[in-house]
């Protein structure tokens, strides 16, 4: 059995044991220690404290007039944040209040910015990306159009007033071979060949030498399948975005 | 509705001079009697009051609102009792000095401190315990006083004195065992 020593016997004697019940319970079991502490005891009751001579009621008046007079009134203090006494007056949970209400109101801004900044840029994206592939699909639309347009006309064409498409045939030629090299590049196959059989008839009736001559016209019209690639032309113009919309505008502009 | 010692202190702070007085007339007690247990003499202990608030007073914008002022001016209290007691000894030595032996400055001094132990005890018994008490160190002294007769426990003697509260600890325990040493004839006796 560990005996308590005189520290420990002196702390408890205070009330200030680490384990009161466990000194207590070896008090009881120990001989030794209740002796020793029992001695302690006796000891420390002999130092018996001396009363302090009494002082009534008025004392503490007494003392405050005989310091008033030398003690000079503080300057009233302004409340400013800079102030460090109103730090000060604040209590630790006052100011840990602050302080964590402070943190999160500034969390709350930082992450609502950067949601607003993120919204933002993808609007941004959206309104600046959006209208790229519109303008790409009306200028190709508008390509087609006007391919169609020629190959009715071409179809249509009367023998006796020969091809009368052949100006705008050259100016399709040109903008044809961009389509058909942009569509080669993307790898849209279906698209590439038919600007590329396209590029080949316009080509023709660009290279006719004689566009009055009746035979030359049907052979045109037999040869590249004109018919064929009309259709062709418009099932493309059928995949573009919207074209089904300008299709039902343009209808309702036809029918009226 | 008493008002608060914090709001008191503020206002002190804001110019109301005179609020002060209730903050000296709440604790004045307090502070006489942890002054006359540390010097033993009742003129001093006045005196230990009237410096403790003036010094208070003087120090009020230091004094943090998390702490208690009861505590805060407990604390002013010991310490200008102590600087009582060490500025007395040094009068008494060089008084003393003169007179007699230098070479016994301390002996002398001892001899003329009156703790406040030899009031009510008996003459032999009073000798003893007041001896005991002189072998002490003013630390010591202090703690076990506080400690002993004022019941205060080990983490508020060390605010009192300053120190950490092993030391306070510490400071208690070998004034108990010097005491006890200085006792030990008391217990033949008995």
């Amino acid at each position: 059995m560990k005996h308590l020593n005189e520290e420990e016997l002196i702390e408890h004697y205070y009330g200030e044991a680490a384990s009161p019940a466990r000194t207590a319970r070896h008090l009881l079991e120990c001989d030794l220690c209740a002796d020793t502490y029992a001695t302690l005891r006796q000891d420390l009751a002999a130092v018996k404290s001396v009363p302090v001579p009494a002082r009534d009621a008025q004392y503490g008046e007494q003392v405050w007039q005989s310091l008033r007079s030398s003690l000079p009134a503080y300057e009233k203090q302004k409340r400013t944040w800079l102030n460090p006494n109103i730090w000060k007056a604040l209590s630790y949970r006052k100011a840990l209040g602050y302080a964590t209400a402070c943190a999160v109101l500034i969390a709350i801004a930082f992450f609502s910015g950067r949601q607003w900044e993120h919204q933002r840029s993808q609007s941004q994206s959206a309104v600046g990306s959006q209208p790229r592939q519109p303008i790409i699909f009306v200028v190709l639309d508008d390509h087609l159009d006007r391919s169609e347009r020629l190959l009715i006309e071409l179809n249509h064409a009367d023998a006796s007033m020969g091809v009368p498409v052949k100006a705008e045939a050259s100016e399709l030629l040109s903008a044809n071979r961009l389509y058909r090299e942009s569509a080669t590049r993307a790898g849209d196959s279906e698209l590439t060949s038919a600007l590329d059989r396209l590029e080949r008839v316009l080509v023709e009736i660009v290279n006719e030498p004689d566009s009055s001559n009746p035979a030359h016209l049907a052979r045109l019209q037999k040869e590249m399948n004109t018919d064929g690639l009309l259709f062709e032309v418009r099932v493309l113009r059928s995949r573009i975005p919207g074209q089904q919309e300008s299709h039902a505008i343009r209808r309702k502009g036809v029918s009226i | 509705m008493e008002e608060n010692d914090h709001s008191i202190v503020r206002a002190v702070l804001s110019g109301d001079k005179e609020a002060y007085g209730a903050l000296v007339v709440r604790h004045s007690q307090t502070v006489f009697r942890v002054a006359f247990r540390i010097t033993g003499d009742e003129a001093d202990a006045e005196e230990v009051v009237q410096e403790t608030f003036l010094r208070g007073y003087q120090r009020l914008q230091s004094f943090e609102s998390r702490s208690e002022f009861g505590t805060w001016i407990y604390r002013i209290a010991v310490n200008c009792a102590l600087n009582m007691i060490n500025k007395k000894k040094v009068e008494a030595a060089y008084q003393i000095a003169e007179e007699t032996d230098p070479s016994r400055q301390q002996v002398q001094v001892s001899d003329t401190a009156a703790g406040p132990e030899r009031v009510l005890l008996s003459q032999e018994i009073e000798a003893m315990q007041a001896d005991a008490m002189q072998s002490l160190t003013t630390t010591e002294c202090t703690a076990f006083t506080l400690r002993h007769m004022e019941d205060r426990s080990t983490t508020e003697i060390a605010t009192a004195l300053n120190i950490s509260p092993n030391a306070a600890k510490q400071a208690v325990f070998r004034a108990v065992q010097k005491l006890r040493r200085g006792l030990a004839p008391l217990r033949v006796i008995a």
